[in-house]
């Protein structure tokens, strides 16, 4: 690792927009108040399958105050969808057209003058169904013969990629035993491997959806200007897929939707598609030509937008005596719902987020996305990771505990080392993870507590993430603008959600230009403003967004010095900046000031005013145009480059459990977090707790319930989630491996740690009572169930 | 039936014609543009909108404007006094006690009125008071550690000015 002395990274930086949001005005989405605002509600389905015979409407348009009032069928099929290539078709509409999939769809929809209105008009809207044999269960979904949740998709607009230039034509996709999607990665030789593997053994979990329960519910505010511009303030994680889906069903360019910045009042993953009701507000406003807001409840938010991706686990692994792994066969079922949104790449995720973590030469991941009659799912912090890493880490603890191995010492032994290349060209430049797990495994004192006390139990987990893909819109760039007060303007598109990004956006432009974070204004999440952004998803943020943001401060850096170099006639090499200044390096008292040197280039240079451009892609090689293709990562076939750089991390858990109540104590949880140059200390440490807290709420109280396709705990007194009451011991552990393509040393560090922590406290608990859950969460009544269970054998 | 109500919030006086079924939520947000306090949840499981009626913390999404006349109403709006910060919003930003900020008002509402009836709260009363409080990003122990060190820094200027 390079030792390098920097000013500006690397340091806990306090936020400085944390007055705004200490003082109660910081504005998120549900504060904007426009003149003239309209109010939209959504009439929802009450059934989860069932024909749409006929809706009236009229009782409805005839209320005071109502303003318009629409059906499916009047918007038609507009499809959208978060994921939209050529094979994968997208298969949303904004309402309903001729019938409906799960409870809670969108049927109908009005705009009044208030909300009180608008809810009360949806109560005159009379709908006739003819309800439809229904399935929840995917495996049964599957049969010959079980009821269809769709049947063609027929596309009707180009795909993202079309529109990027992909040469592939979108076609429409017959859904066959309602599988709406596959992966198949293979490697290596696995009927022999498991031949010549000394113990085998496989397992099967189930995992349940779980809410993201941001603190923000979803909103949107949609102003369409009779100029044909439509102004949009959103509650989301990067503008460029909202505002690709608002001009393409909408029919506006996209250069004339500005999504504004906005505060979002938190996402983890349950903002970053496309919504119906984003499109509902801006229909109305466009035909209306009034502004429309419209506010999801909370009870909508829990049983309306996708919560986290429900998936069935099976994983068989062979092993030598010794506890090396040589053969892993994984199935994945993943129950997406109504719609398929995320899945695709989720299910590439599955074997491609665990696939740095350990060396096994042959592997094969067989994984479907299947259509049921329940709410559809989508990406939640860690994207798929989290299902896996507790499978495979429950499933590496049974396999020590088969074989008497100790469960440090066996994962020490199988994982990857740092510069290897993996099965798909990627390579592990920066690579900390056998060093994070010495840390955890040490730091909660593993060798002196394994197996020590009864109901006491110790457990591990480890996991790994991207740090951003080649997934659209693709690249990110930014502007830095010297102004002639000496002030620099950065350009970014980077959403703040919470992440700390607009700090750690400054803090690379300070540390390149050595000046005060205080004299650096930042421009993030507006899309009229800002340049072309990757957004802030598959932790790309820091990794691709904040390397473009370096590229542009170092691009304005060039173009001073070499001003400054003609003004104080010294060369280049002879100057630093300091504190806003360009000094000589021999002679201190020769130098010019940032705000000189900007209005020395507008009167002498022929009104140079400095701009400075930066971008960046995650994989520089990889790339389609026309038709050409380049290294492109394949969903289907786990081919292709993924990734420039992983983020890794381990954790350790310590709990106790009561035995006759199933409850469950935790006592400490470790977290050693391998996200290369932590930029802001303070903001990723934030992030290790977060993710660590997440995980708590993850094994022992969260789990968006379902029965016929109803959600039964759609509120936050039914769905608990951590509280301040629920917080043990963290200690969380920055294990810096400096990664040689990330600004200043930087990856991913917002997604990995939740996946690990959540397979440390489950091994812990199983640990503890001897045997084993293989669902989440591990509510009391569970244990306590299990731990009969294995009294009776 | 709108009635006429009189609002006292932050020392100041509100004459307003509302219905008797809206929320003190709705009123702060709607009728007097104080959108610091947030509904999050609208039954009183999760703090966003805490106000201090009396200097009692209230979940202000379940209670109605009409019942808290004549009493005193305290929103994060009312705590900046000039230009200096309220010492609890000074250790949030040095503490990171925040991420999205969405709860951050709630939260910094709830905490002032546990600092105003207990000056040397320990953790245990910190969490206590912040359980009906729910915050998604923190993981709340940034929060807890910036309550108690304002707890200090209030402790420490009272001593100075007594």
């Amino acid at each position: 690792m390079p030792m390098i002395d920097f000013k500006h990274v690397k340091k806990g930086v306090r936020r400085p927009d944390g007055e705004l949001i200490v003082t109660g005005r910081a504005q998120y989405t549900v504060d904007i108040e426009l003149p003239g605002m309209l109010y939209a509600k959504i009439l929802r389905s009450p059934y989860p399958h069932a024909r749409i015979k006929d809706i009236k409407i009229e009782r409805a348009e005839e209320i005071p105050g109502v303003k318009m009032v629409v059906t499916g069928k009047d918007i038609g099929c507009r499809r959208f969808s978060f994921l939209d290539t050529p094979t994968s078709p997208a298969d949303e509409t904004p309402l309903a057209v001729e019938k409906v999939r799960f409870v809670g769809e969108g049927i109908a929809a009005v705009a009044a003058v208030t909300e009180e209105i608008a809810t009360k008009a949806l109560d005159l809207i009379e709908v006739e169904y003819e309800e439809l044999p229904t399935v929840f269960d995917p495996e049964e979904a599957l049969k010959d013969g079980a009821p269809a949740v769709h049947d063609v998709i027929e596309p009707n607009t180009t795909t993202a990629w079309e529109d990027f230039g992909i040469p592939k034509k979108i076609r429409s996709y017959k859904v066959v035993n309602n599988i709406s999607n596959k992966t198949l990665i293979e490697y290596g030789d696995i009927e022999r491997a498991f031949k010549e593997a000394d113990h085998i053994r496989e397992d099967r979990f189930v995992i349940p959806a779980t809410s993201h329960v941001a603190m923000e519910p979803h909103a949107a505010v949609a102003s369409y200007q009779p100029t044909g511009k439509l102004d949009v303030w959103l509650s989301h994680m990067g503008y460029e897929h909202k505002r690709f889906w608002l001009a393409k069903l909408l029919d506006i360019p996209v250069s004339r939707v500005r999504v504004h910045k906005t505060y979002v009042g938190g996402a983890f993953g349950g903002k970053i598609s496309f919504f119906p009701y984003e499109f509902i507000a801006a229909y109305f406003s466009k035909l209306t030509l009034r502004p429309v807001k419209i506010t999801l409840s909370r009870e909508e938010v829990c049983s309306v937008c996708p919560p986290s991706r429900r998936m069935i686990v099976t994983v068989k692994t062979g092993v030598k005596h010794d506890g090396r792994i040589t053969a892993q066969d994984v199935k994945v079922i993943d129950d997406v719902g109504a719609y398929r949104s995320s899945s695709p790449t989720a299910m590439y995720l599955t074997h491609t987020f665990r696939n740095p973590i350990y060396d096994i030469p042959n592997v094969r991941h067989e994984a479907y996305g299947v259509y049921t009659n329940k709410l559809y799912t989508v990406a939640k912090r860690g994207h798929g990771m989290p299902q896996m890493s507790f499978a495979i880490e429950s499933h590496l603890d049974m396999i020590c505990e088969d074989l008497g191995l100790d469960k440090v010492e066996m994962r020490l032994k199988n994982f990857r080392k740092k510069g290897d290349l993996l099965p798909n060209g990627d390579t592990l430049r920066s690579y900390a993870l056998p060093e994070c797990l010495k840390q955890a495994a040490e730091n909660i004192g593993w060798k002196e507590k394994y197996g020590r006390k009864r109901f006491r139990g110790l457990g591990i987990g480890t996991a790994s993430m991207f740090s951003g893909g080649h997934n659209f819109p693709f690249g990110s760039a930014a502007i830095v603008r010297l102004s002639h007060d000496g002030k620099i303007i950065l350009y970014t598109g980077q959403t703040e959600f919470g992440n700390g990004v607009d700090t750690v956006m400054a803090q690379i432009v300070a540390e390149v230009l050595n000046c005060n974070i205080d004299d650096i204004i930042v421009h993030s999440g507006d899309s009229e403003v800002c340049p072309h952004d990757i957004g802030n998803w598959l932790s790309a943020g820091v990794f691709i967004s904040g390397k473009a943001v370096m590229n542009a401060a170092l691009d304005l850096k060039e173009q001073m010095i070499t001003y400054a170099e003609e003004g104080l006639r010294i060369p280049a090499d002879g100057l630093e900046m300091v504190h806003g200044w360009i000094v000589s390096r021999s002679d201190k008292t020769k130098r010019v000031s940032f705000s000189d040197i900007s209005k020395y280039a507008i009167q002498k240079a022929g009104g140079d005013p400095l701009i400075g451009k930066g971008y960046s892609k995650c994989v520089p090689e990889v790339y389609f145009w026309r038709g050409e293709f380049n290294k492109m990562a394949s969903l289907s076939s786990g081919k292709g480059r993924f990734t420039e750089a992983y983020g890794l991390a381990a954790s350790t858990a310590e709990v106790e459990v009561n035995p006759e109540t199933g409850e469950v104590k935790i006592l400490e949880i470790v977290v050693a977090d391998d996200c290369g140059t932590p930029i802001n200390v303070t903001s990723v440490e934030g992030q290790i707790l977060s993710q660590a807290v997440m995980g708590i709420g993850d094994v022992l109280f969260e789990e968006v319930v379902m029965k016929k396709g109803m959600v039964r705990n759609p509120n936050l007194l039914e769905y608990k989630i951590p509280t301040a009451g629920d917080i043990p011991k963290i200690i969380s552990i920055i294990v810096d491996s400096y990664e040689p393509r990330g600004p200043f040393g930087a990856k991913e560090v917002g997604e990995t740690a939740r996946a690990a922590v959540i397979a440390a406290i489950a091994n812990a608990i199983c640990n503890a009572i001897g045997t084993r859950l293989y669902t989440l969460p591990m509510t009391p009544d569970r244990i306590q169930k299990a731990i009969l269970e294995s009294e009776r054998k | 039936m709108k009635r006429r109500t009189v609002l006292r919030v932050n020392g100041e006086d509100h004459e307003l014609l509302i219905k008797p079924n809206r929320t003190l939520l709705e009123v702060l947000r709607h009728d007097l543009h104080l959108t610091g306090a947030k509904e999050a949840c609208g039954i009183g499981a999760c703090g966003a909108c805490t106000v201090l009626v009396n200097g009692s913390p209230v979940n202000s999404c379940i209670t109605l404007a009409v019942d808290v006349e004549g009493k005193e109403i305290e929103t994060i709006e009312g705590l900046v006094q000039g230009d200096h910060l309220h010492p609890l919003q000074k250790t949030f930003i040095d503490h990171h006690a925040f991420q999205c900020g969405f709860c951050t008002p709630g939260m910094i509402m709830t905490a002032k009125a546990l600092l105003q009836r207990n000056t040397v709260p320990t953790e245990e009363e910190v969490k206590k008071a912040l359980s009906g409080n729910l915050c998604r990003c923190t993981g709340y122990i940034n929060i807890i550690h910036a309550i108690l060190r304002a707890a200090e820094e209030i402790r420490k200027s009272r001593d100075a000015h007594d």
